[in-house]
């Protein structure tokens, strides 16, 4: 077990490694405009500290060789050109900067000057607290009307939570988020976004109400689908019914035999979902104007700010890559005869 | 088989078995041979059973046709509508989604209105209904008259902010409790010098609030007085300055005496007053009238509410004198709203506001094809001359004129017109007025016009999805949406599934080192998330069709290959492969003719989800801000309008309807097919 899981993480690593190398070579190969910002010492002291990390290259004379000028300076009668250093070599400073620093960059429009690292800071725990309270809200649910329907099954109450799954599992969620926010916000009470920090809690509680379930909508009915169909499989297994044979009720045969083996698939993508809190649903975050990560993305890219976009990017994907591991390893710890991903 | 007569019932138990006898049965007649014979029913391919299972499934088949449905009016209705989607039409903005006529009171063009302020003009006292239909108008001027209908108009609202539609209201001068002021004062404009011998100045109207008389024609409940004020008591007096020192004139005090009922000479009064006298003093600097409220420090807040109030002179400063005046305290605080810092309002030094101004509020029911082809009047800086010489040759109308010239004003008049329709055709219906330009060669027409017929339509037209804010016909707009949506979503289908199913079958087949790495390079491209994939590559590349097929393409097999190569593995070890390699079929036949065929049912089932999930990630990517350019795709319909949620709410609700129809179908028919291809399957999600 703990060679298969080491491999596979460190498999993982290596994947995230490619990944970020390929965005990295993607996203510096973007027309990057330099900062903005209207001060010119807040750009001069940018671009100073660019050139000691390795990403810009000052020369005193014009430099066509190093591709566009990013920004020229007169200081004290001398002239400093700016110049974006070879990507190749700004992608080993990056790594190292990462390695000995942690530093992944500065923001050049949102917030220039400001490390990227700050304002994921700043950012992420919105995205979390959301996230957070739709997870413990929408599992539970989800499970809860699976098994509902999963009992019941080919009964009315079966066709009627199936049908509904089946309608909200189609509609996109931004169909779904604009028509809670007409009807809950602007012809109901709730806010109409989410709040600034100066107002009052009241309003800020009332705020969860609509993203809460927004995220819910499509994690409940993903939830029943999965938990009827895995309930139903066993259901109709031969173990229930020597369960049954040998003299148990229906309500033990199901609590003791069938729930406990139809949740072995069904509780590694609850932890999945764990780890899943720390991304932030863009839409979501867009239509809401809730300062997520989610809506970080969004802005970053609507305003051209690469590093920033770049971090981003690298959580979307760093979790994703480790939901995927933290499923496979609990699988192999939940029922030890499974090895995800392994030959078969 | 002959019925026995044996009474089972009666016989005891282990009697009851050896009462069959073997006489009890017949052989079956074997007197004929039976041979090998032909199936009676007709023979079924794999396909035919297929269908046969598919069509059981109810709602798969309906979500076929309406998927069907779908397909067909996004082909057809791009081609039948001749709307114009690529232009801005100015002229038909906003129209309300219309399917039935109006009056209908659903779909039918027209939208309630609630709560919208009446302008009600110099007509603030029409009693009677039919006065109030005929004069109170919703404002803003945006409602056109002629699309109102079903007016209703709510009772009298009280307001205590100045409001463009509101009248009358007292305005409410105070003094709050923690002052320590001996006064608050509420001072006109400066009057610069003023002539007191030049004309009388007269103190002609004053009305203070009076609650007892307002609770007897208000009601009760209308008439109060503003929450923790009471009473103040209020004097005016005249500031002029003499010598550097300003002096006071009191000219009136106490509520009570300024109950004016024959309008009070304040010239009189100041020039009466001791120290002007005494100084025989006529021409006054820097002067201005004075309301005082007077702190009786109660431990209360005071003051007072006016109603109005006037002054009337035949003085040389007539209208700095009279500029302050007021009769309606909203317009007073309006005036002052819109002027700032100008001579005709009262300044004040306490706290100032409006107090029980009336508000008439409306609903009504506005048809928005009315407002723009209804039959209205058409001035001259729309109706041409040109245009009814159009209708004459086209022999719908006739129209005279003639012009003379007016020596005695020095200019062309017309002196005759004369306008008769002759067919139902003809735009203009009437012409009302014909004025002649200065030099007399044209004339300027202003005329009724039925606006449909003027913009070319033979009847009012209908927009079944209404109009955005470009004036484009949405039902067009939308299926054009959907089309490119489809088209986008079935291409990029073909495209991954092609190279998929190559990519999962060489993977499958060879196995080993080829599948090892073949799977982490699948591994590391399903790693990244497929928006930051979209993001680069729609980055790199532009927001074109070909380049969101790409973008969608580069990751989207992915799904199709591990399907295949799950087939391969499952197939390549069965005996039928075997059989076909040793007779000496090379790897590509054994790919092509023998795994293949078999597995295909599977995966184009298991693939085939993938056209909503395209069209999903599209709508979503044109959210993020990099939708398609100059092609319409419901994701960028719906993302364009996403601001107008509020106010134009049908806007995203028929694109909305649509993309959730696609998907549901698409989602319902894509499990029956695979349901129905694949039945061992059944009943497991996707």
């Amino acid at each position: 077990m703990l060679k298969y899981s080491i491999k596979r993480i460190l498999l993982a690593l290596m994947t995230a490694f490619i990944i970020l190398t390929l965005t990295f070579f993607l996203v510096k190969s973007l027309p990057f405009k330099g900062i903005v910002s209207p001060q010119e010492h807040v750009r001069w002291a940018f671009y100073l500290d660019q050139v000691n990390k390795g990403y810009v290259i000052r020369t005193e004379v014009e430099s066509p060789q190093y591709g566009s000028l990013l920004e020229k300076f007169v200081m004290d009668g001398k002239d400093y050109y700016f110049y974006q250093t070879p990507i190749v070599d700004q992608y080993f400073a990056w790594l190292k900067r990462i390695v000995t620093a942690w530093d992944w960059g500065t923001s050049t429009v949102l917030k220039p000057n400001i490390s990227t690292t700050t304002i994921i800071g700043e950012r992420l725990p919105v995205s979390v607290k959301v996230n957070v309270i739709s997870v413990f809200i929408s599992v539970p649910l989800g499970i809860l009307l699976g098994i509902v329907a999963g009992l019941n099954k080919n009964t009315w109450i079966d066709h009627t939570i199936s049908t509904l799954v089946m309608i909200f599992i189609s509609i996109p969620s931004f169909v779904v988020i604009s028509f809670l926010i007409y009807f809950f916000a602007f012809k109901g009470n709730l806010p109409m976004r989410w709040p600034t920090d100066d107002e009052t809690g009241a309003v800020k509680a009332l705020a969860y109400i609509i993203p809460v379930t927004a995220l819910s909508f499509g994690s409940v009915c993903g939830y029943c689908r999965f938990v009827r169909a895995e309930l139903c499989e066993v259901m109709s297994s031969e173990y229930l019914l020597l369960a049954r044979t040998k003299g148990l009720t229906k309500r033990q045969a199901i609590v003791r035999h069938a729930l406990r083996n139809a949740f072995v698939p069904i509780l590694p993508s609850i932890l999945a979902e764990f780890i899943g809190v720390f991304s932030g649903s863009m839409i979501l975050e867009n239509l809401y104007n809730i300062n997520g990560i989610g809506s970080l993305y969004i802005d970053a890219l609507n305003n051209s700010d690469y590093n920033v976009l770049m971090v981003d990017m690298a959580i979307f994907t760093t979790i994703g890559l480790l939901a995927g591991i933290i499923l496979d390893l609990s699988y192999g710890f939940i029922d030890p005869r499974i090895r995800m991903g392994e030959k078969r | 088989m002959k019925k026995n007569n044996i009474d089972l019932e009666n016989l005891p138990i282990e009697a009851r078995d050896e009462s069959i006898q073997a006489s009890d049965f017949t052989l079956v007649d074997n007197s004929t041979r039976v041979h090998e014979q032909k199936f009676q029913t007709k023979p079924t391919t794999f396909f035919k059973d297929s269908i046969k299972r598919f069509s059981k499934n109810k709602s798969s088949v309906v979500a076929a046709g309406i998927l069907g449905t779908l397909l067909l009016l996004s082909f057809a209705v791009p081609i039948i509508d001749r709307n114009d989607v690529k232009g801005v039409h100015p002229n038909m903005i906003y129209l309300q989604p219309k399917l039935l006529n109006a009056g209908s009171g659903f779909w039918d063009g027209t939208k309630k209105w609630e709560n919208i302020a009446v302008d009600v003009g110099e007509h603030q006292d029409a009693t009677t209904e039919e006065e109030k239909q005929e004069f109170w108008w919703p404002s803003p001027e945006d409602f056109k008259q002629n699309a109102v209908s079903k007016k209703t108009f709510s009772d009298v609202t009280y307001t205590s902010d100045r409001n463009n539609y509101a009248n009358g209201g007292y305005v409410q001068f105070g003094i709050s409790s923690s002052s320590n002021a001996e006064y608050v004062a509420f001072t006109t404009h400066e009057i610069s010098t003023l002539d007191i011998t030049a004309g009388d100045i007269y103190l002609k109207s004053f009305e203070l609030y009076d609650l007892t008389k307002l609770k007897a024609e208000e009601g009760e409940d209308k008439a109060f007085f503003p929450d923790n004020y009471s009473q103040g008591e209020v004097e005016l007096y005249f500031n002029y300055v003499e010598n550097n020192e300003e002096k006071s004139i009191k000219l009136l005090d106490s509520a009570s005496s300024f109950s004016v009922t024959s309008p009070i000479n304040l010239s009189t009064l100041i020039t009466s007053d001791a120290n002007v006298v005494a100084n025989s003093i006529t021409t006054f600097s820097d002067c201005d009238f004075e309301l005082r409220i007077k702190n009786n420090n109660s431990g209360a807040n005071e003051c007072v509410l006016i109603k109005s109030l006037e002054f009337e002179t035949n003085n040389t400063k007539k209208e700095a004198i009279e500029a302050p005046n007021f009769t309606d305290a909203n317009e007073l605080m309006l005036r002052e709203y819109e002027n700032g810092n100008n001579l005709s309002y009262w300044s004040c030094t306490g706290n100032k506001k409006l107090h029980m101004a009336k508000v008439i509020y409306c609903n009504f029911t506005y048809d928005s094809y009315e407002a723009v082809f209804g039959k209205m009047v058409m001035g001259p800086e729309k109706l041409f001359e040109s245009d009814i010489d159009q209708y004459i040759a086209k022999g719908w109308c006739n129209f005279d004129y003639t012009i003379e010239y007016d020596s005695v004003n020095d200019k062309f008049v017309v002196t005759d017109f004369d306008y008769e329709m002759l067919s139902d055709k003809c735009p203009v219906k009437d012409i009302t007025k014909v004025v002649a330009t200065s030099d007399g060669t044209a004339v300027q027409l202003t005329g009724e016009v039925e606006y449909f017929r003027y913009y070319g339509y033979d009847r009012m037209p209908k927009f079944l999805m209404g109009t955005d804010k470009n004036g484009r016909d949405m039902f067009k707009y939308v299926f054009e949406g959907l089309r490119t949506s489809l088209l986008l979503g079935i291409a990029s289908f073909i495209v991954c599934f092609i190279i998929g199913l190559i990519w999962g079958s060489v993977s499958g087949y060879f196995g080993g080192t080829v599948d090892l790495v073949m799977e982490r390079i699948t591994d590391i491209l399903h790693g990244v998330p497929w928006i930051v994939v979209m993001t680069l590559v729609i980055k790199h590349l532009g927001q074109t069709f070909f380049v969101f097929g790409l973008s969608l393409c580069l990751t989207g097999w992915i799904g199709t290959a591990a399907t295949t190569r799950t087939q391969f593995y499952r197939f390549r070890g069965r005996e039928y492969v075997l059989a076909s390699r040793s007779l000496g079929a090379n790897d590509a036949r054994l790919i092509a003719k023998h795994i293949l065929p078999n597995a295909m049912g599977t995966i184009i089932t298991s693939s085939v989800l993938m056209i909503p999930s395209v069209i999903f990630s599209e709508a979503t990517i044109s959210y993020l801000g990099l939708g398609l350019k100059g092609l319409s795709s419901l994701g960028v319909i719906l993302s364009d309008n996403q601001t107008q949620l509020t106010t134009h709410s049908y806007l995203l609700i028929f694109p909305a309807i649509v993309i959730a129809l696609l998907m549901i179908s698409f989602n319902l028919f894509g499990n029956g097919l695979r349901d129905a291809v694949n039945p061992s399957l059944k009943g497991e999600e996707q």
